[in-house]
């Protein structure tokens, strides 16, 4: 049993499932949010993740957790990655720790591991301006026999290192790369883009085994997904286990909670997106939580302890039987007008049997909506839960484009 | 939605074990959603009564806690309408709480307040007579407007359940009282009143053998039945059949019970209208019984009666008629025998009115009629505010300055209103000079309001937007001198009539109340006659109040003028006091509650005690060449006792200096 895990970031959410578990535990992040751990009685140590120095590095940061007795480090964001693999290769005496978590911060590292390991993946290269990206494009169409007046191949660039949506553009056209790239968006990841249906797992790992699989159906990327998967994608969770392990073997994952995107063909072949480690986006963990009734977030922390034996593990997610009766579902709701006075809930929302709860927050009157980087921010969710996944997808579809802001 | 409500209940019933659950950090995301499936109940009439059963159990929870609801003896009920009309999540929490408010009163168990239930009880008839239309299910044009129809719904639903809890009965008592404290103010616009007048007489079953009943049918017949004949004849094309049968003492009787309703209510009606416009045809020497005036008024009809019937004739009829209430006041004081106010009155007849102004002045009427021009309705409501200067108020504007004004234009240089009201009306414009500077209003870009709200009598509707960006123009320009700017502005805006010299307890350079013992000597040295000399205001004084919460708490600061400081009918010394915001009755905490009749106010006045009125005073102006040889004969105990009260109320809210300061 750790002694005392390090929490890397802040979030309430995981310092009440673990205030809630009783085991020992020490939040490390910007100084900003000491005053509120302090009057919360909450153990904090202050730490500037955005500097790298003599006085700022992982050894230092070790050093200043001693009295906590800290021999797990858990990352909860994606910039907090490293520091986490950096302490956990002190707390295991493993150099390679470290390099594992490089994987999930550099995507051309993490795509050149998945290729070489066998995983399918679209054509990508690093790329360090508009004219490379143009090229990358070029060889595209021509492996694609683009012939004279037709379609561009469409191209996607993200950032090596940001999570999930954020500077990710598709470019369809030689245009979108004049149009929609600016020159700070080098260098970065240049990729084609993969067809299929987009979703993403969780997989909860120990000592190199996929403990716990949840598969979370995107809607709509950016806006809702549910849990569980609908039954197309519960008919091939065979096929996903087996390429989720194998993932999992390729980038030597021994410990901690694995959050991949996947595109599934009509031909049942699975391609790899990308992978991360941290807590996902969309609440989707505290879905599952409710999905399968146990505690995703305390599951998720704790599978970073090697010390558990499997019994122990096992006692975290819910029997390996465990049929969920009902799908939890969420959609990010973004205000569709550049100026907002007030939040209206539709009538049709309160009578459907599906919608749960909502989080929406009333704007002030008059207030202007910034334009979206990433996918934004969002003014709250609103929730659903009931049987029929396609009645889920459904609903999800159309509330995406119901205006609750007027 | 049988399926519906069944989920909502297990679904609210898991949310609240959640919240319930849940740790100081995640309470606030558990409380966003319990509150969305209080809202999703409070759809229903059984959801609506699943809450009240669980509201205490909420309210144990913590879902107050953070938020202004938490302590039930702080709740104003004035204050419900705004958040009920505001939408989720505000009217959500707003109606929770009233669940809760009548559960205290039910004496459920469970509550954490230790609230009594009469309190409780009190509490809630307050809200119910606050909020009429929504307990007699019959909303106004702007609450429509306002109000999502899910949000009506559910409001509908909330006080469905408050009156079948605890009926109509009991607030039969508190309707009547806040009905005659409005028309005991003599309000020009007396919109508001007659629309719960209304509602009272459509909705509530009134026995005229009850105490309680009996004064809410005085003020029904007042506007609906002033007379047997008109109730016998409601039409008004009957009524006026039915009067022109009427001769000698007959007739005699009719006027005069007409006359009596409105003089006693301040309240006007069609039939008095009917009646005034058939005396000007042929029977005026019964005009004076007709507006019951008294001596004074008698004499100013003889000299000018030409004048008068011809106002008549052009201004008072069926669909406008309050102005009758006003043009009787406006006889009883002599307005006409001064020669500039008859002269602009004369000239106002003659204007052309700007198609802009004309259109505000048709927006504040209830239903503009075809039949009544916009010049009508704006000689009208001159006649209304010249005769009722204290009834003037600002309606739901934030502009008490522009109808602090108009009200002491219109009592101490009404020409000078007049001419204003014509320059407006012709021009759209208006022009007055700060230190050496002319402002012109149209060029002007920005007052304190954007959209004025129309509940206002013609006359502020005309000159409000102008008087507004006049006035904030010069607040502009008058700042940033390490002094309250109205010690420029109040002189410029408001004329001559203010005193140059300026007392501010708040002390710009140190951010701090600062010499209060001195400021509070000053103000006793130039208002209070037992020691100033002896000597009564003469003009009102432009004076600058913190308001307080019923528990002394500093709220803000707002203008009231001071007019007059006199003893009452039992010897004690009271200032009377304009408060444009038409809220005469207010509770300030610390037992000081603002009265608006029963100690010898004038209708629209409000009064208080003289120490307890200078125990909320910040700034007023004086004259720094007289005040001086009194300021040292003012008792060490009267100032204590004013510093006392206002160091344990609004004084909690800032530092305080004992450092002299020369006045």
């Amino acid at each position: 049993m750790a002694q005392c895990f390090a929490l890397i970031g802040w979030s309430l959410p995981v310092i009440e499932s673990m205030q809630k578990l009783d085991k020992p535990f020490v939040v490390v992040s910007f100084s900003d949010f000491e005053p509120y751990a302090k009057e919360n009685n909450i153990p904090f140590v202050a730490y500037k993740f955005d500097e790298w120095s003599d006085t700022s590095n992982s050894i230092d940061l070790a050093e200043k957790l001693k009295p906590y007795n800290v021999d797990v480090a858990v990352p909860l964001y994606e910039e907090t990655v490293e520091w986490a693999g950096a302490l956990n290769s002190i707390y295991r005496n493993d150099p390679r720790v470290l390099n594992r978590a490089f994987l999930f911060r550099n995507k051309a590292m993490m795509k050149r591991k998945a290729l070489v390991g066998g995983l399918r993946v679209g054509l990508f290269e690093e790329v360090h301006n508009k004219e490379q990206v143009r090229q990358f494009m070029e060889r595209l169409n021509q492996a694609n026999l683009q012939l004279e007046n037709e379609e561009d191949s469409w191209v996607h660039i993200k950032p090596f290192a940001a999570a999930g949506t954020v500077g990710h553009r598709l470019l369809r056209s030689k245009q979108d790369i004049e149009d929609k790239v600016e020159d700070t968006d080098f260098p970065c990841l240049a990729e084609s883009h993969l067809s299929g249906k987009e979703f993403s797992c969780e997989a909860f790992v120990h000592k190199g085994k996929i403990r716990f699989l949840n598969i979370t159906e995107y809607v709509k990327l950016g806006y809702s997904n549910f849990i569980p998967e609908g039954n197309y994608l519960a008919s091939k969770r065979p096929l996903i286990l087996k390429k989720m392990q194998q993932l999992v073997d390729i980038f030597g994952i021994e410990y901690g909670m694995i959050h991949p995107e996947w595109f599934l063909t009509e031909n049942d072949e699975l391609g790899f997106g990308e992978v991360a480690c941290r807590i996902p986006g969309g609440h989707i963990l505290e879905l599952a939580s409710k999905a399968y009734g146990f505690d995703a977030l305390a599951a998720f922390v704790q599978c970073h302890d090697p010390s558990l034996t499997d019994e122990e593990v096992d006692a975290l997610f819910p029997p390996k039987d465990f049929k969920p009766e009902n799908h939890y579902g969420n959609v990010m709701i973004y205000p569709h007008k550049n100026v907002i006075n007030s939040l209206v809930i539709p009538e049709e929302l309160n009578e459907d049997p599906y919608f749960l709860d909502h989080t929406l927050i009333p704007p002030y009157a008059g207030q202007k909506i910034d334009s979206r980087e990433g996918f934004g921010n969002h003014f709250g969710t609103v929730n659903f839960k009931g049987p029929d996944p396609d009645r889920m997808t459904e609903l999800l579809l159309h509330y995406e484009n119901v205006d609750f802001y007027v | 939605m049988i399926e519906t409500l069944e989920k909502g209940y297990e679904n609210f019933n898991i949310s609240l074990e959640e919240y319930k659950s849940a740790g100081v950090t995640l309470r606030k995301e558990k409380a966003q959603k319990l509150i969305s499936q209080v809202d999703l109940l409070s759809k229903t009439k059984k959801g609506i009564e699943h809450l009240f059963k669980k509201s205490l159990e909420i309210e144990a929870a913590g879902i107050f806690a953070e938020n202004a609801w938490n302590d039930p003896e702080k709740l104003s009920p004035a204050l419900v309408k705004g958040t009920l009309k505001a939408g989720h999540p505000s009217s959500t929490y707003e109606l929770l709480s009233e669940l809760r408010m009548l559960a205290y009163a039910k004496k459920k168990k469970g509550g954490i307040h230790k609230i009594s239930p009469a309190d409780a009880e009190a509490y809630l008839e307050e809200v119910l007579v606050h909020n009429l239309e929504f307990a007699f299910q019959e909303f106004t044009e702007e609450t429509r407007l306002a109000m999502a129809p899910q949000e009506i719904k559910k409001v509908q639903n909330l006080f469905n359940l408050l009156l079948a809890e605890s009926g109509l009965q009991g607030i039969k008592d508190k309707l009547a009282e806040e009905i005659r404290l409005i028309c005991e103010q003599r309000p020009v616009v007396t919109r508001k009143v007659r629309e719960m007048i209304q509602l009272v007489s459509s909705k509530m079953e009134l026995d005229p053998e009850k105490e309680s009943d009996k004064l809410l049918l005085f003020y029904v017949d007042a506007i609906n039945s002033p007379t047997p004949l008109s109730k016998k004849f409601p039409d008004p094309d009957q009524y006026e059949q039915a009067i022109n049968k009427l001769t000698g003492k007959k007739l005699e009787e009719e006027v005069t019970t007409l006359a009596a309703s409105m003089r006693e209510t301040g309240l006007a009606n069609p039939y008095i209208a009917l009646m005034l416009r058939k005396l000007a045809a042929g029977k005026t020497a019964l005009i004076p019984k007709a507006l019951r005036l008294n001596k004074r008024g008698e004499a100013e009809w003889g000299k000018h009666q030409p004048f008068v019937l011809k106002l008549i004739e052009e201004i008072v009829n069926i669909d406008s008629f309050q102005c009758i209430y006003g043009l009787a006041k406006v006889l009883e004081k002599s307005l006409l025998s001064r020669n500039a106010v008859k002269a602009s009155l004369n000239n106002l007849r003659s204007v052309n009115i700007n198609d802009h102004v004309a259109e505000r002045i048709l927006k504040c009427q209830t239903k503009p009629r075809v039949n009544v021009t916009a010049k009508q309705y704006l000689i009208a409501a001159t006649i209304r505010v010249l005769g009722q200067p204290l009834g003037v108020g600002q309606g739901n504007n934030s502009t008490c300055q522009s109808a602090r004004g108009i009200s002491m234009w219109s009592q101490h240089s009404p020409a000078k209103l007049v001419n204003m009201i014509i320059t407006v009306a012709a021009q759209d414009n208006l022009i007055l000079r700060f230190e050496n500077a002319d402002l012109e209003s149209m060029k002007l870009v920005k007052g304190l309001v954007d959209q004025l709200d129309y509940n206002l009598d013609a006359v502020s509707a005309v000159l409000v937007p102008h008087l507004d960006k006049i006035y904030s123009e010069m607040m502009r320009r008058a700042s940033g001198r390490f002094e309250d700017p109205h010690k420029w502005v109040n002189p410029a805006m408001y004329g001559h009539w203010i005193q140059i010299g300026f007392a501010s307890a708040y002390s710009y350079l140190t951010n701090s109340i600062q010499d209060f013992k001195g400021f509070t000597r000053l103000f006793y040295a130039t208002f209070n006659p037992e020691y100033n000399g002896g000597r009564e205001m003469v003009y009102p004084n432009p004076v600058g109040i913190f308001v307080t919460t019923n528990r002394g708490a500093m709220i803000g600061f707002h203008a009231v003028s001071l007019l007059r400081i006199a003893k009452d009918q039992e010897g004690n010394l009271r200032a009377y006091f304009l408060n444009p915001n038409n809220e005469g009755r207010q509770n300030w905490g610390q037992g000081i509650e603002p009265a608006v009749f029963g100690h010898q106010e004038k209708h629209g006045e409000s009064s208080l005690p003289f120490y307890q009125f200078a125990a909320r005073v910040y700034a007023f102006h004086f004259n720094s060449l007289e005040t001086k040889d009194y300021v040292d004969s003012v008792p060490a105990t009267e100032v204590e006792k004013v510093e006392k009260l206002a160091r344990e109320s609004w004084g909690k809210a800032y530092t305080w200096s004992e450092l002299k300061k020369i006045w």
